[in-house]
């Protein structure tokens, strides 16, 4: 049963790890929208998927490359990874600002309660991936190679491949400028202002729409990030990929605490890692069920998550 | 416009309409309408077999039309995804409409088993030309009471328990010492057929099955995991028992992490949209599958694309096969459901490719196997049947 998860331990942990990287920057969606409003923002998952799209859309239709495309090389390379990744940030946060605009603004001006903006909420999940499934015809879209999957090195018998460090350097990077966003920029004060004490905030002169509008965008970048990493290891997506991601990731905020972006950082890495580690020992078919036994029993002990005191603010 | 003006406004129209009617009329006064469905994966992940099928059976029903100018043929198209929870929602509407008197497919076994209950209690007639799971025509199997489709269903394609052996001997062919590593995707057509192909790989002398296999949902897409238990059991041979989208992901991340294991896969991988997904990583995959139409003759082939437009493609000669069937039915007068279950139950004529169709009490074929075809080039290349 662990001869396996022994036998593969490093390759398996490299895999987690690029994995949880990309569930950590999904993770941020969930976690800032929540530190401000209290509200999970269901239709993340769906600007997730709708960001992998971007990140095609960017190689295929705006450098033209197709299935059978030789992979890039060079300076080429350096350019078409990098306005993929703008593209997919780009569609991502658009995304995320329209639902906020189309879904929520409106409900919060009435002052109705939580629960109508999360019926609304899902009502917009659902909207993004039926129309992207008349779109695609439900079909799958491959993804054209644009990076060379090189083995750099191998240590301890585990394959270092190029584009899992690329994902695990580039997300971790995308999570310390954005999680020093929120700690030190003007912007990021207000924002946590907003998370502690709303009423007070806006006493204080602080736009509160324009808080939320920037909250929005900067969980809809991380999670289009997250969309473009996705899109380089994977080279595939679907209209209904949001939702295993989106709840793997939605998962791994509420084990690190809802609401607290460090909290995202290690219950995206801790899930990445189990889910691999537990689909090496029990079986691929009892993943997810390893996950959510780990996640119920995380919450029934420490109900506020791991890095927990979400209730009260946005931590940094 | 005034109450009084619309009300006859609206009784011209009607009048035109049913002027109009009527004036096309004695055009086609002779010619008689009848339906027919096809049910297989139209849209998602599926659909490229889906739509090899109904092209077939749209070829099947222009040659039929031709040759008999007073009979038309609609043909009802019901997309299921190839998903049996798609299935459920679509069959219901096929089977309480009494005009639909026969459907070729459904095209997956998953799908078959939701829709038999719907079809079952509207006596349609079903002819699926690729369903492979066993139990669909095994009255003894432990899951009949809701997978036995007599009587109607009917198949004019051979079983996962041919396919079996046929897979496991084709994916090990000239592998010396093949260490086969077996994993499904869960699908009530990929877990019996890896049990057949297991079985089947223990009987292969010097050939073993190495690892504990797995058992992962066509949702994911990071097979890692899985790659690990290959790489940790020493594999040279993998097997794969589900469908070709999941394949295509599957086989790319295998060659992206420097495995050079032969990759094999039945009749569920067998699709050119395999060799299309996954590119470069597709060589050499080895499928098992059924000959195609210009396989079994070039000149239907030069035909069917001439009448359809592309060339035929994956089950074209089963699917031709069940849609004649049928329409051999309408053209002796079977014009309903019970009269078209008879005909289908008594049937007993050569199919295309030569050999008799004929369905056994279960609605099995006596005749048909499989063939291997390797990815050669981007191409699905044709290695002759595997007895």
């Amino acid at each position: 049963m662990f001869d396996v998860f022994i036998d593969q331990f490093w390759q398996l942990t490299v895999s987690g790890l690029a994995l949880g990287f990309i569930y950590v920057l999904i993770a941020l969606g969930y976690t800032m929208v929540y530190g401000v409003l209290r509200m999970i923002n269901f239709a993340n998952s769906e600007i997730f998927m709708w960001g992998t799209f971007g990140a095609i859309v960017a190689s295929r239709d705006l450098f033209n490359y197709n299935q059978t495309s030789e992979p890039a090389t060079g300076g080429k390379l350096a350019l078409v990874l990098i306005v993929q990744l703008f593209v997919a940030m780009a569609f991502a946060g658009l995304t995320a600002v329209l639902v906020e605009f189309v879904a929520y603004r409106r409900l919060r001006a009435r002052g109705t309660n939580r629960l109508a903006t999360l019926i609304s909420a899902i009502g917009m999940s659902m909207v993004l991936s039926e129309v992207m499934r008349i779109l695609t015809h439900s079909r799958p879209v491959g993804s054209p190679r644009i990076l060379e999957k090189v083995i750099l090195t191998e240590v301890w018998g585990a394959q270092i491949r190029l584009d899992t460090l690329i994902t695990i350097l580039a997300a971790g990077a995308i999570f310390i400028i954005l999680e020093r966003f929120v700690k030190l920029s003007r912007m990021g004060k207000a924002i946590r202002a907003v998370s502690m004490n709303e009423d007070a905030a806006k006493l204080m002169g602080i736009n509160l729409n324009r808080v939320i509008t920037v909250t929005f965008l900067v969980g809809g970048l991380a999670t289009g990030a997250a969309a473009f990493f996705y899109v380089t290891v994977f080279e595939y997506t679907k209209f209904n990929i949001g939702f295993t991601m989106g709840l793997a990731a939605f998962t791994a905020a509420v084990l690190g605490g809802i609401g607290n972006i460090r909290g995202a950082f290690f219950g995206g890495i801790v899930l990445g890692l189990a889910e691999v580690y537990a689909a090496s020992i029990l079986g691929t078919q009892w993943k997810s069920v390893t996950i959510f036994v780990v996640l119920v029993l995380v919450l029934l002990f420490k109900p506020s998550g791991l890095f927990g005191e979400a209730v009260t603010q946005t931590r940094a | 416009m005034n109450k009084k003006i619309q009300g006859s406004a609206a009784l011209v129209a009607a009048a035109a309409l049913a002027f109009g009617a009527f004036a096309s009329a004695p055009a086609s006064a002779s010619v008689k309408t009848y339906s027919l469905a096809y049910q297989g994966p139209l849209t998602g992940g599926e659909a490229s077999t889906g739509i090899d099928e109904q092209n077939a059976v749209k070829y099947a029903i222009k040659v039929f039309e031709a040759a008999n100018p007073n009979i038309k043929i609609n043909l009802v198209s019901v997309d299921d995804e190839g998903d049996p929870a798609v299935a459920s929602k679509v069959a219901p509407g096929v089977g309480t409409n009494r005009k639909i008197i026969g459907l070729v497919g459904p095209a997956y076994s998953g799908a078959t088993i939701a829709s038999l209950p719907y079809y079952k209690a509207g006596n349609l007639t079903v002819i699926s030309p690729s369903a492979t799971r066993v139990s669909l025509t095994d009255p003894k199997s432990p899951t009949a009471k809701s997978d036995y489709g007599r009587p109607i269903f009917h198949r004019v394609v051979a079983t996962d328990d041919k396919q079996g052996p046929a897979l496991a001997k084709f994916a090990t062919k000239g592998v010396s010492s093949p260490k086969v590593f077996v994993f499904d995707d869960q699908s009530s057509y990929a877990v019996p057929l890896r049990g057949y192909v297991e079985a089947a790989i223990k009987k292969i002398s010097g050939a073993s099955v190495v690892g504990s296999g797995d058992s992962v949902i066509n949702t994911t897409t990071d097979y890692s995991p899985t790659i690990a238990k290959i790489k940790s059991s020493g594999a040279n041979v993998v097997i794969y028992t589900g469908y070709y989208s999941a394949a295509a992901i599957f086989v790319k991340q295998l060659r992206d992490s420097g495995s050079t294991a032969v990759f094999a896969g039945g009749d569920g991988v067998f699709n050119q949209e395999f060799a299309k997904l996954a590119g470069k990583s597709a060589e050499g995959a080895r499928l098992t599958g059924v000959a195609g139409l210009a396989d079994v003759d070039a000149k239907l082939e030069a035909d069917f694309k001439a009448k359809i437009g592309v060339s035929s493609g994956v089950y074209a000669v089963e699917s031709i096969d069940a849609a004649n069937i049928f329409l051999s039915g309408i053209k002796n007068g079977k014009t309903t459901r019970a009269a078209m279950n008879k005909w289908v139950k008594a049937y007993n004529f050569k199919g295309i490719a030569g050999a008799t169709i004929k369905f056994n009490q279960h609605g099995d074929i006596s005749e048909g196997g499989f063939a291997g075809f390797l990815v050669t080039g981007g191409k699905l290349v044709n290695q002759g049947p595997v007895a």
